[in-house]
């Protein structure tokens, strides 16, 4: 405005100075002010610089995204999720947006930034959020670099194979390999020799999926990487291959230190870990609580294919080691394969597993798990066997351990499988009996346990 | 019947200015509706005003109460009437409405304190005595006043440049006297000024503007009998006097109507929180502030409808230029309603223009911007309308829900407006309202 900067600069030097001058200013203001001085003039200035503003011009408003929205829930799921995005029952979201999903409900656009701050740092709700946020997920990715993850929702093309991010490539890479794991090998076979070990790394674990005699060639060339961390995912992939020639030579080398004879199974440990032996991912430094030669063993029947033993060899002795040496590297075999016949039979003959009952558990047709729990219960502390089972757990063992915790009164030991069962109880469960039982202010693990099943009974009620 | 002589009354005068105003006022001609009761005299005085103030003298104590902007104690109208009273002018009749009104207010109040009282011996209501402090603090304010103006007239005369070494210490000293003198909100300003100084190239010419605002402060205060009522109750409440509760419940403007609460601001603080609710009427189009505060710690009161409801009440107007400020009294639940209507850029920043001239210093806005898409604005953000105009939003402001909401499409937003920019309360996902918070 015309004369505005003369007042600034003569109440900067002050008046006595710098007389003001009131001939610069529009004349409305002149008229205004009569014989005022620089104080009313600046008001005046002031009020009518506010009262002359004017839009902002020359702005490109952000492209629109394209696509239809799913419809919402009603207010009261809204509101719930809303409560969830606090951090009251936070736990429960994942389960919240696959329900919601399951039944064709969106998200309200709004939740979508906390979800995604929710998500960034844990990759499990990642597919769930970027499914919830449907065409807005690329549009807000766009918009902000911490939430590129939610480009995982666009994976044709190759241009993200080429051009994208990592968590663009990674996506492409894991789709393709879903749909196509020979091309998908083809494509990794390529950029392999320009990667960065982390990626390289981080690539080669999506190989898990579809892993097939196809993909031996390659992981072999893998066992000669660079980094070591490669040359041990490789290893570990290789084991996983059925009738793989890294499974012939783990078998050879565990047939030439041991003998099955006369119902006995003699050993003869190792004395050296050989070149080659490294090469297939034998380490040689051993872990602590366990002999040199021993450990070396154990690492060689541990990558060797199961099928290189009998089931019934489990029932033998051993000598030349401890049998816990064999049992534990069964155990980790057995895991690895998925094998639920050498599980049972593990879990039946009370075998040491090294930690991996729950492993083995979780291997077995969830139809054994009930009477497998039974079994294994005094043994075995409840809530770690049941822990590692994935949920939500078939309605039977969920009805039974419900049971249980009805049963146990207000026994502080009872804490923690209630803890685990409130989230792992599936959704035809949540009415169980216990829910209806009265509960003290003193019961604190009863009170959370029933709080935790009912807000997850009305989460799936208001999202039917 | 308690009488007073004149004598009795010329000594409550608060000073002598009073006495001689009031008596050249002790005339009945210029009054209407006048009239006494065992209780009470009243009646109707014309001032410069159109509407001519009410005014009240309850017996007992004696109370006062009158729609004057004068912030004397009691007024040069209360004196009057009593000057009347006591030489026998004042005939008895039938309390007017408007008069017995405010007793039976003031008689339920004095009830609830005396149960107050009743919990917390010691503690006596003392009408005098709380008449002796507003006078007290009239000529407080008076004084403080007089000091800012001189201060500011020497700051312009010897120059502003030296401020950004002295200037913040010196502009936080003369806050803290503005407290002393019971104007708070003066006080206020002047910590706003002071937080300019020395921000960014332009700061000269932002304190310059500041500190004009408050000269037009004091000026006005000044002249608070010749300017028009309405004006002097915007003046007064800038300062910082407060209406009581119940004489905006009893006196200010009354609208009813279905309210459409356009949204809310939080503003937490370690002493106290501040919650603005703006609100606009559906039928009358009128907009409303209802403030309420929370001490450190407690919890304010809830909403009486979540951002995007109507609320049909009853709104009582605290007095004042800018009708803003109101008291919401519900008269029925709260009501789902579709998405409001709602303004442009251009029209937006007309109708702040437009409260500008009815209160020079409004610095909050409600606006509903309708049709408006997001916008980067250089490291901000801004809403374009239809036409390609487009309202900065305040920086800072975390606009991601909203963004999220629009997905890039043209949607409604109410929010706050001020010089700085546009700040969202809430936005319509085509017809529900989201909060944003």
């Amino acid at each position: 405005m015309r004369g505005w900067d003369g007042l600034v600069s003569s109440a900067l030097l002050g008046t006595e100075r710098r007389p003001a001058r009131f001939d610069d200013l529009p004349p409305a203001i002149q008229e205004q002010l009569g014989d005022g001085n620089l104080l009313d003039a600046a008001a005046l200035a002031t009020l009518y610089k506010r009262a002359g503003r004017t839009p902002l011009e020359g702005l490109t408003p952000l492209p629109s995204t394209h696509g239809e929205d799913q419809p919402l829930p009603r207010p009261a799921a809204i509101r719930r999720l809303a409560a969830m995005l606090t951090g009251f029952q936070t736990t429960a979201l994942g389960e919240w947006l696959r329900a919601a999903d399951a039944k064709g409900w969106g998200v309200p656009p709004e939740h979508l930034p906390a979800l995604a701050d929710y998500a960034r740092g844990r990759a499990e709700y990642r597919p769930l959020v970027v499914k919830a946020a449907g065409r807005r997920a690329s549009w807000l990715a766009d918009l902000n670099p911490d939430w590129r993850f939610l480009h995982e929702a666009v994976v044709e093309g190759n241009d993200h194979w080429t051009h994208g991010n990592s968590t663009q490539r990674r996506s492409w890479l894991r789709a393709r390999r879903q749909a196509d794991p020979a091309a998908a090998l083809e494509a990794l076979r390529e950029v392999w020799p320009t990667e960065p070990a982390p990626a390289r790394l981080d690539f080669l674990g999506l190989l898990t999926e579809n892993l097939s005699a196809a993909d031996e060639e390659f992981l072999e060339q893998a066992l000669d990487d660079r980094s070591k961390e490669v040359r041990r995912a490789a290893a570990g992939l290789l084991a996983r291959s059925p009738g793989s020639q890294y499974g012939e030579r783990m078998a050879q080398r565990v047939r030439s230190h041991l003998i099955v004879s006369q119902g006995v199974i003699a050993v003869d440990l190792p004395t050296e870990v050989t070149p080659a032996m490294e090469r297939d991912g034998i380490d040689p430094q051993p872990q602590d609580g366990i002999g040199k030669r021993a450990w070396w063993f154990r690492q060689l029947v541990a990558a060797a294919p199961l099928s290189t033993f009998e089931l019934d060899d489990l029932q033998l002795d051993v000598e030349g080691c401890s049998p816990e040496v064999l049992q534990v590297a069964w155990s980790q075999a057995a895991v690895r394969e998925g094998s639920a016949e050498w599980a049972r039979a593990l879990l039946l003959a009370n075998a040491r597993t090294g930690g991996r009952v729950a492993e083995l558990l979780r291997i077995l047709p969830p139809d054994e798990w009930v009477p497998a729990v039974e079994l294994l219960r005094t043994r075995v502390d409840i809530a770690d066997l049941v822990g590692g089972l994935p949920v939500p757990w078939p309605p039977g063992l969920a009805t039974s351990i419900l049971d249980q915790l009805a049963k146990a009164g207000t026994a502080r030991t009872a804490a923690r499988l209630a803890s685990i069962a409130a989230r792992a109880v599936p959704a035809e469960v949540l009415d169980h009996p216990i829910t209806r039982e009265p509960t003290g202010e003193e019961d604190t693990w009863r009170r959370r346990l029933v709080e935790t099943l009912n807000f997850r009974r009305e989460l799936y009620e208001e999202l039917s | 019947m308690a009488g007073w002589d004149v004598e009795q009354v010329l000594a409550m005068a608060p000073d002598a200015a009073s006495a001689k105003a009031a008596q050249g006022l002790a005339r009945p001609q210029r009054w209407s509706e006048i009239g006494s009761s065992e209780r009470a005299l009243w009646g109707l005085c014309q001032g410069s005003g159109k509407k001519p103030y009410q005014t009240v003298v309850d017996r007992s104590g004696p109370a006062f109460r009158c729609s004057c902007p004068s912030r004397k104690f009691p007024c040069k109208h209360a004196l009057a009437l009593m000057l009347l009273a006591a030489v026998g002018q004042v005939p008895e009749r039938a309390e007017a409405e408007w008069a017995s009104s405010w007793l039976e207010d003031r008689a339920s109040r004095a009830e609830k304190s005396a149960e107050k009282a009743e919990r917390k011996p010691g503690e006596v209501a003392d009408p005098l005595a709380a008449q002796q402090r507003v006078t007290r603090r009239a000529d407080r304010v008076s004084a403080g006043m007089a000091e800012l103006q001189s201060w500011l007239d020497d700051q312009v005369r010897r120059g502003l440049g030296g401020f950004e070494q002295r200037g913040y210490g010196e502009l936080s000293r003369l806050a803290a006297r503005m407290v002393d003198a019971q104007a708070p909100g003066v006080a206020g300003a002047v910590r706003r000024a002071a937080a300019v100084v020395g921000r960014g190239h332009g700061w000269p010419g932002e304190l310059l503007e500041e500190l004009s605002l408050i000269h037009l402060i004091v000026s006005a205060h000044a002249r608070l009998g010749e300017i028009p009522p309405r004006l002097a109750d915007t003046v007064q409440s800038r300062i910082g006097w407060t209406v009581e509760t119940a004489r905006v419940l009893a006196e200010g403007e009354k609208v009813e109507d279905d309210w459409l609460v356009l949204g809310r601001v939080i503003e937490p603080d370690d002493h106290l929180t501040v919650r603005r609710l703006w609100l606009r009427g559906s039928s009358t189009g009128r907009l409303a502030l209802i403030l309420n505060f929370a001490a450190g710690g407690r919890q304010l009161d809830p909403l009486p409808a979540r951002p995007g409801e109507l609320v049909p009440a009853v709104l009582s107007y605290y007095p004042g230029a800018l009708p803003m400020r109101a008291l919401l009294t519900q008269t029925a639940h709260r009501l789902p309603a579709p998405r409001p209507g709602g303004l442009n850029a251009k029209q937006a920043l007309a109708s702040y223009v437009e409260s500008l001239a009815a209160d020079p210093w409004n610095e909050r806005w409600p606006l509903v911007l309708a049709d408006v898409r997001p916008a980067r604005n250089g490291d901000q953000w801004a809403f374009v309308d239809s036409a390609g105009d487009a309202l900065e939003v305040l920086p800072g402001v975390d606009l991601w829900q909203l963004l999220a909401v629009s997905a890039g499409d043209p949607i409604t937003v109410a929010g706050e407006w001020n010089r700085a920019g546009f700040k969202p309360m809430t936005c319509w996902h085509g017809d529900r309202p989201v909060v944003l918070s």
